[in-house]
């Protein structure tokens, strides 16, 4: 007390000064800078930091769940290859979702357009960012600690990293043509967009260097990853893609003859959410979709598909969207010999009303009853699909999606997040065998081999006759899988005639065109595809006009529809990353022509 | 679920409420009679006059005999009787006026004459709890009318300030316990713009402050622009409120004072006033919606669109699976069963607003001893508040307790000021959806169509399961299942303070200030399979959220006066830290839904479920400030500020910033040539410039961030479809060269007391600049979704002016104060001109950010009018869907079609002026006080239309909408035609945009003091009556035009700022009456 108050101001400046000195040390405010409960790039600089990266980039293979509100980056391109085409509806009622309407009636420059195009966009070069992101970091631990991970492991890392970042780039030069390609070492992001031919060019060159470096069979033998088989089927497909048939015929008989793929016996087993059936010999390359894995909003669990459900008074609840056309029911229709009667009856689409289980007497190809809902038709093994499933039949018409459905039994279904019961656990096939075989027939047919081609056909049309949809349900009603799928000619099938003929006689190369793609479409079926092979085979002007001509009769909102045009070649770049990727006031994308 | 329905029942909450506002008004008077004051011997009855310089009489002084407890209060002629000891004295207290004194020697009667504290002579706290003169003040520094901020309601003292003072806004909603947006003189930043608020010496940035009684408070200073808050540097850019509660000054015995107030809150307006609630009209709409659209009119509910009905029963729409559609005529009651089979019936017009919201009870309960004597001074206060929400299940309430002391001890002073709150937040309805629209409670009740009836017929919650009925749930329901949600703050909040005057110059302080915040959060979601959309399992989650704060601050002062130079320096030192630990557990699937059986454990819910995790932050902040002031004979005046202060949350080599500030005063009254002007009683002139700095980021921005998530970056390499393994992305790109953001203040104002006294004005203009702007310029998406680094780039500018004009007699005051404020991007990056607002509604994003316009302009098509017929189409832009009757959009860029380039700037959510009014009028016994708002040239995007309008969902309507909606007879219709193929119409336009001014009469009080003769063992009683919102004048046609600000926080920081203005369903504000009584003894 006394130094206080007899010298005051040197106990003031010392008590300053230790003040000063205590909280002036640099650490103080260092200690503070550090972030918490996150890591940085050195915790990840080891071999399961690499690998977990890798693993991110798979899993952005469907990023719905990440991209909320909408739902234009779900891994099966239902909004962008399926609403677009003839296969089918938005669905639900017109005041939900308002923006697929827009997309499904080809109004593509419109800003609700514009917000889906920029979630796919968005999505697809994540995927490559992440792909890269594993690359720049396998690159580093390499440097920094040369032992930590083995050669082999360290290829079979960049093989699967530099073929995601192919099938990344695939997706967005299917949408949109002419897009930047980016790699591990591209450090300024506003890179211009390439013309559509040298993005070919830069995806082969990422699949060659896949094959290269990928062994011959999923690395720990997780069927989830890409092996060299994988990266081979997909060069083929992107080489029909371009239009390359010589050298897509080189790729798809080597992957034919030579590949681990076959056929699912029966259709029932390609789209299911039994597990012990997932990831057959069909499966190429699929999302793997997982439910009740601790996640607490399911969004592991197809995210993406869970508006395509039967609606309030089915067992799902919601949200009845992803509608099958009628144009797509009819297609199913055939002929006395199994056949596809759209090839032989001009009138095969002239039906308008309902067809249900009433028609039984119609006869159907049987992959109808795996692809669409129908009224009085077993759907899998929830029972008998019902109008009460319909959320608006005069908007969405009166059918269902079927193929992303769990069956009751399978244990797919989550019992967590929004609305669980439309939240499960099918794998969404990206490439399956039976398209790489229609591919490889479509290439036989343009070299100038249709008999090859109709050889595949009938393959999978003899599949497609081995089970059909059985009751699903037993005489008491409760599911029982051993009723799912029954023979052809199973005495229970009271709700349809199910009929599927080989081709017989000798091709020519036109009838073999029609009919690998009639096979196409009846094949893949609402998964996705069908726009994009429109588009690939030039037919998409006149397919998709004579189909609005007749189905705005049917559907009156798609009265509104603009004209596919030239320009639907390729959707528009979404507005806003032309605006982000500027650079000195300059545009650096191009958009698209027409748009 | 049923058992939860049955076990609880509903409280019937009205009248009960009604009549506790009563009771407890009743029993507040009972008590406070019962208490006896003491009297004290050889006493005499003095009585006597007071008045002002002018010879009028002062009414309401506080007259009191020292050293003893007798108080008195002047009448409406000045006159007062007080007993008092003969050989005593008397002081005379008035707000406004320089106290007085006077000796008793035996007379009995003593008059006195009170003269006036002229506005510049005011003492006011500004740094560092240092009091100065006004007239010493060179910046821009408003003091808020306590004693109006005390008469209004909200729980927060922020909600208060609204219209208080010029250049500070204020939103909040009619949530109780809302969130405040105070704004200070525009907005200068893309994010975190709340000012700093210092309580009794301590920082706090928190928007709620719900923790401090505003009862306890003493005064408000905001300082508004850099000269005067410069000192506070670090996080002074948005402004600075000062807040003290201590009561200085107090002296002599305990004195307790009891203030009760209790009052019945309804919402101004409802949507009843605006939705259908007739399904007979809803059909109407329906049914012409789709034959317009020339779609066949779904049946299902109302059956035949030639012969509709309501139906007995909306669910089921069938019989049966196996049924056609349509409506269904042999339910079976009998074959109820829940969850697996509802059966519902119809509602002959299901008023939802009214199940909802409606009168709800608010009370205020506080006592606080306050007394002391020359060397100490003391306050204990204590506080309960409950308010209920207008909308049904929701209650907030606070209760604290403050222990304020201060001590002398020769050349030693010391004390604390210390404050524990706990407030309790139940019903979990938040003040804004922060999601959709939809998600609140407000969006809800707009989509339930009024054919859907409350409960089914077993008495469980109904919805519009049926098609066509929308996908959403039963406002009712949410309300009810979220009543036992809770959500807990409890907070320690004050400082330890000690001084030591070493001589009469140099004064040492030193002050330990800590703010712990320990918050709890539960929130439940029950099934719903009464939903078009279910939720078929349950789930809680509950958080707790733990921040500490501590501060401390070294301060040494140096005064000195000689002849008519006076000098005063402040130099010092403070160091700051905040830690942070967030832990989050839910689970799903609980059997037993009973909030007693909410607990995250295996055996009551699903244990696969289950998920636990946790985060934390931590900042820091060094700083080292000096101040000088040099005042010359009280004419001249400059003021020098220079604060240093480190940040933990900035680059290595940027962590330091410099904030420098200059202010000079010239008092012209004091200059010869103004001395006795008759006009200008007194005029000061002030100058300030100065730096302020924002470092308001998310801590740890320096660096780049991995993490990874179950739900985003697991997966299921191996294909087992049930379980994930751990991936890995990048999540938040770093900034090793995070560097201050640095606001630019030039302010020029004067205080000017006019007629002698009788007008005060204080007018500033001033300039802010923002430059270095931390912000997150979007990545293009080939960089990938990381959230993008924060970068110093941008400038932002506003300009203004505020002002007010006050005048106080004895009989009436008044007071207005207004202020303008332009707000202009000047640049953001070096390529973007431009970039949206942080969330999108259903439709897409109505927000743009862009060079040249101010912050959050709404940014859509330009609209002109409706198509007429065939030939207007023809003859109009290409443009997707057009069609007779639906909304034509201009073609701005003139090519001959409608695309994304032709949005513009449609509207702007900043107000053009907004002012402020407070009346008094005080006549004998009686005052009668006022305070009206008016905000003037803001629009609002009013994105509700989306459903009410346009149909989102399927849900219900304006009333307006079937007779003003197109027809080939209605060409100019206010909506477009019905159509539910028409998705156009609905694209984000003006159509939108209305202008949000009004006016509104915030507060009316009319008080009675009650004379001490009617009451004796009281010194003073007041009664007052009280009603809040009573009218608004508006041209705005939907629920409320006082938006509250959308809680959005992003990885850059809280970014409101960029989303005002958007009318999406905030919890409306309440008009109140209320009944208070506030007595001492």
């Amino acid at each position: 007390m006394k130094i206080v108050t007899k010298h005051p101001l040197v106990f003031a400046v010392s008590l300053m000064a230790t003040v000063a000195a205590g909280w002036g040390c640099k650490d103080f405010l260092e200690k503070a800078s550090e972030p918490l409960g996150t890591l940085d790039q050195n915790t990840l600089l080891n071999k399961a930091g690499v690998e977990g990266s890798l693993l991110s980039a798979y899993r952005i293979l469907d990023c719905t769940s990440q991209f909320q509100p909408d739902w234009g980056c779900a891994a099966s391109n239902w909004v962008w290859g399926s609403v677009t085409s003839d296969d089918a509806y938005k669905g639900s009622e017109s005041t939900d979702q308002p923006p697929i309407d827009d997309i499904e009636q080809y109004h593509w420059s419109t800003g609700k357009s514009e917000d889906y195009l920029n979630t796919k966009w968005r999505g697809v070069y994540e995927g490559v960012s992440r792909a890269n992101a594993t690359l720049s970091l396998l690159k580093q631990v390499q440097e920094a600690k040369p032992g930590e991970i083995d050669e082999e492991t360290a290829n079979g890392i960049r093989g699967e990293a530099v073929f995601l970042r192919a099938h990344y780039h695939f997706e967005a030069w299917r949408m949109w043509g002419n897009v930047p390609y980016y790699r591990e070492d591209d450090t300024d992001f506003k890179k211009p967009n390439l013309q559509s031919d040298a993005v070919v060019t830069e995806i082969l060159k990422d699949l060659d260097e896949a094959i290269g470096l990928l062994p011959t069979g999923p690395r720990n033998g997780q069927k989830g990853r890409a092996d060299q088989w994988t990266a081979k089927a997909y060069k083929g497909r992107l080489q029909v893609y371009a239009g390359q048939f010589a050298d897509a015929l080189t790729t798809l008989r080597e992957v034919q003859s030579a590949g681990p793929y076959a056929l699912e016996t029966s259709f029932d087993k390609v789209w299911t959410g039994y597990s012990d059936e997932a990831n057959g010999k069909e499966t190429i390359f699929a999302y793997q979709a997982s439910s009740n894995d601790g996640e607490t909003n399911g969004n592991n669990a197809n995210y993406g598909e869970r508006l395509n459900f039967p609606h309030s008074g089915s067992p799902f609840g919601c949200c009845g969207f992803h509608q099958p056309s009628q144009n797509l029911v009819n297609y199913f229709r055939v002929d006395a010999a199994g056949l596809p009667l759209a090839l032989s009856d001009p009138s095969w689409n002239s039906n308008n009303a309902n067809f249900t289980a009433a028609n039984n007497t119609v006869a159907v190809d049987p992959r109808l009853d795996w692809t669409v809902g129908r009224d009085g038709v077993p759907y899998k093994d929830w029972g008998k699909h019902a109008a009460s499933w319909i959320r608006a039949p005069a908007y969405g018409g009166t059918y269902s999606p079927k193929k992303n459905a769990h069956e009751k039994t399978s244990g797919a279904e989550s019992s967590v997040g929004w609305v669980p019961t439309q939240l499960n656990s099918v794998n969404i096939h990206i490439f399956r065998y039976a398209d790489l075989l229609l591919l490889l027939a479509e290439a036989e047919v343009e070299a100038g081999s249709p008999a090859n081609a109709q050889t595949i056909v009938n393959q999978i049309r003899a599949r497609a006759g081995v089970a059909v949809q059985g009751p699903g349900v037993d005489a008491a009603g409760a599911a029982n899988r051993a009723l799912i799928a029954v023979p052809i000619n199973d005495p229970s099938i009271t709700w349809a005639t199910y009929r599927v003929g080989q081709y017989g006689g000798t091709w020519t190369q036109a009838e073999a065109r029609d009919r690998v793609r009639a096979e196409r479409r009846l094949e893949l079926a609402m998964e996705g595809q069908r726009f994009f092979d429109l588009r690939r085979w030039g037919i998409a002007e006149q397919t998709l006009n004579d189909y609005i001509a007749v189905e705005k009769n049917r559907r009156t909102q798609l009265g509104a529809a603009e004209a596919f045009t030239q320009r639907h070649r390729y959707f528009p770049i979404p507005a806003i990353q032309i605006e982000l990727s500027k650079s000195n006031g300059q545009n650096t994308l191009t958009q698209n022509p027409g748009w | 679920m049923e058992t939860m329905l049955g076990k609880h029942s509903f409280p019937h909450r009205r009248p009960h409420r009604l009549w506790a506002v009563g009771l407890s008004f009743l029993m507040a008077l009972v008590l406070l009679g019962a208490v006896r004051g003491t009297a004290l011997s050889q006493e005499i009855s003095v009585t006597g006059t007071v008045t002002e310089k002018s010879g009028f009489p002062l009414r309401g002084v506080t007259v009191r005999a020292t050293g003893t407890d007798a108080t008195a209060t002047t009448n409406q002629y000045g006159k007062y009787t007080i007993l008092a000891p003969s050989s005593g004295e008397l002081t005379f207290t008035l707000i406004g006026q320089k106290p007085g004194r006077a000796s008793i020697g035996g007379r009995t009667t003593v008059d006195i004459t009170l003269e006036r504290i002229s506005f510049l002579e005011e003492v006011v706290v500004t740094a560092y709890s240092e009091s100065q003169k006004r007239s010493e003040i060179t910046g821009a520094v408003s003091g808020v009318n306590v004693e109006q901020v005390q008469k209004r309601t909200g729980a927060s003292v922020l909600q208060r300030l609204d219209a208080a003072v010029p250049g500070v806004t204020v939103d909040a909603s009619g949530s109780p316990g809302s969130r405040s947006t105070v704004r200070i003189r525009g907005v200068s930043s893309f994010q975190n713009n709340d000012p700093l608020y210092i309580i009794d010496g301590v920082a706090a940035q928190d928007s709620y402050i719900n923790f401090l009684n505003p009862n306890d408070i003493q005064s408000i200073q905001v300082l508004k622009d850099a000269s005067a808050a410069s000192i506070y540097g670090a996080r002074a850019s948005n402004g600075v409120v000062i807040i003290e509660t201590t009561k200085r000054g107090a002296s002599g015995p305990p004195k307790t004072t009891v203030r009760v107030r209790s009052g019945v809150a309804s919402p101004v307006r409802g949507y009843d006033d605006i939705l259908l609630t007739d399904p007979n009209a809803y059909y109407q709409v329906f049914k012409t919606s789709y034959e317009n659209a020339g779609q066949a009119v779904p049946e299902n509910i109302y059956g035949s669109p030639t012969s509709p009905t309501i139906p007995k029963y909306i669910w089921p729409n069938n019989c049966g699976p196996d049924e056609a559609a349509g409506v269904c005529s042999n339910v079976d009651p009998a074959s109820y069963a829940y969850p697996d089979n509802l059966i519902m019936a119809s509602s002959s017009g299901t008023n939802w607003w009214k199940e909802v919201f409606g009168p709800a009870y608010v009370g205020d309960y506080n006592v606080d001893v306050a007394g002391g004597s020359a060397d100490n001074a003391y306050l204990v206060s204590a506080n309960y508040f409950d308010q209920n929400g207008t909308a049904k299940y929701n209650r907030f309430q606070r209760g604290s307790l403050r222990v304020n002391t201060n001590f002398q001890r020769r050349k030693w002073s010391f004390g604390e000021n210390l404050a524990v709150s706990t407030d309790r937040h139940n019903g979990g309805l938040p003040d804004d959806p922060t999601g959709y629209a939809e998600d609140g409670i407000l969006g809800k009740n707009i989509l339930m169509q009024p054919i859907v009836p409350v409960r089914d017929v077993a008495g469980n919650f109904a919805s519009g399961k049926a098609v066509s009925l929308g996908n959403q749930s039963n406002p009712l329901k949410y309300a009810f299942a979220h009543k036992d949600d809770l959500t807990k703050n409890d907070r320690i909040f004050g400082s330890l303070f000690a001084g030591y005057d070493i001589n009469s110059r140099f004064a040492l302080r030193t002050r330990v200030g800590f703010n712990r915040t320990q918050g709890e959060t539960s929130f439940f979601t029950p099934i719903t399979p009464e939903n078009s959309e279910p939720q078929t399992t349950n789930s809680n989650f509950e958080n707790q959220n733990d921040t500490r704060d501590w501060a401390w601050s070294n301060t040494l002062k140096y005064l000195q006066n000689f002849n008519k130079h006076g000098v005063s320096v402040l130099v010092g030192q403070e160091v700051s830290k905040t830690t942070n630990r967030f832990l989050q557990g839910q689970c799903s699937g609980f059997i037993d839904t009973d909030v007693n059986s909410r607990y995250l454990s295996d055996v009551l819910c699903d244990a696969s479920t289950k998920q636990v995790f946790s985060t934390g932050y931590e900042n820091a902040l060094l700083s080292f400030f000096g101040k000088a002031d040099y005042n010359y004979a009280n004419r001249y005046i400059a003021t020098f500020t220079l604060r240093q202060d480190g940040s933990s949350n900035l680059g290595p080599d940027h962590r330091w910033g410099t904030f420098p500030a200059v202010g000079l005063g010239w008092r012209l009254s004091q200059e010869s040539f103004m001395r006795d002007n008759k006009t200008f009683s007194d005029v000061m002139l002030r100058f300030g410039w100065g730096l302020t700095g924002n470092q308001s980021i998310p801590s740890g921005r320096i660096v780049a961030q991995y993490s990874g998530d179950r739900g985003d970056t697991y997966y299921d390499i191996a294909g087992s479809n049930s379980s994930v393994a751990a991936g890995y992305r990048l999540t938040a790109l770093g900034n090793p060269d995070l560097k201050w953001e640095e606001n630019n203040s030039l302010n020029m104002g004067a205080d000017i007391t006019l007629f002698s006294g009788k007008v005060d004005l204080v007018v500033d203009v001033y300039q802010r600049k923002t430059n270095n702007l931390l912000f997150a310029p979007q990545n293009p998406a080939t960089a990938g979704i990381a959230a993008p680094a924060i970068v110093n780039v941008g400038k932002m500018k506003n300009t203004g002016i505020d002002f007010s004009i006050g005048h106080r007699s004895t009989s009436w005051s008044v007071n207005f104060n207004g202020s303008h404020y332009s707000n202009e991007i000047e640049s953001i990056d070096g390529d973007a001109d431009f970039f949206y607002g942080p969330i999108s509604t259903r439709f897409g994003n109505q927000v743009i950010n862009q060079v040249g316009q101010p912050i959050g302009a709404f940014y859509g098509y330009k609209t002109e009018g409706l198509f007429r017929d065939d030939a207007d189409v023809a003859a109009h832009a290409q443009q997707d869907g057009a069609q007779p009757g639906r909304i034509k959009f201009k073609d701005v860029n003139g090519d001959g079609q409608i695309t994304l380039a032709d949005r513009t700037i449609i509207g702007t959510p900043h107000p053009d002026f907004t002012a402020g009014l407070d009346v008094g009028f005080y006549r004998g016994a009686w005052d009668l006080t006022a305070t009206v708002f008016g905000t003037f040239g803001n629009d609002i995007f009013e994105n509700q239309k989306e459903f009410y309008v346009f149909r989102e969902f399927s849900t219900n309507v304006r009333k307006d909408l079937l007779n003003n909606s197109w027809t080939p007879d209605r060409p100019n219709a206010k909506y477009p035609r019905l159509d539910v193929s028409d998705t156009y119409s609905s694209a984000l336009s003006d159509f939108y945009v209305e202008d949000g001014s009004y006016v509104r009469l915030r507060s009316v009080q009319l008080g009675y003091n009650v004379p001490s003769k009617y009451i004796r063992f009281l010194q003073a009683t007041r009664v007052y009556l009280q009603a809040e919102n009573l009218f608004t004048i508006t041209g705005y046609d939907a629920l409320d035009p006082a938006l509250p600000a959308a809680n959005i926080t992003q990885a850059a920081g809280d970014v409101r700022d960029q989303y005002r203005g958007i009318d999406r369903g905030s919890y409306p504000s309440n008009r109140m009456f209320s009944l208070g009584i506030v007595t001492s003894f």
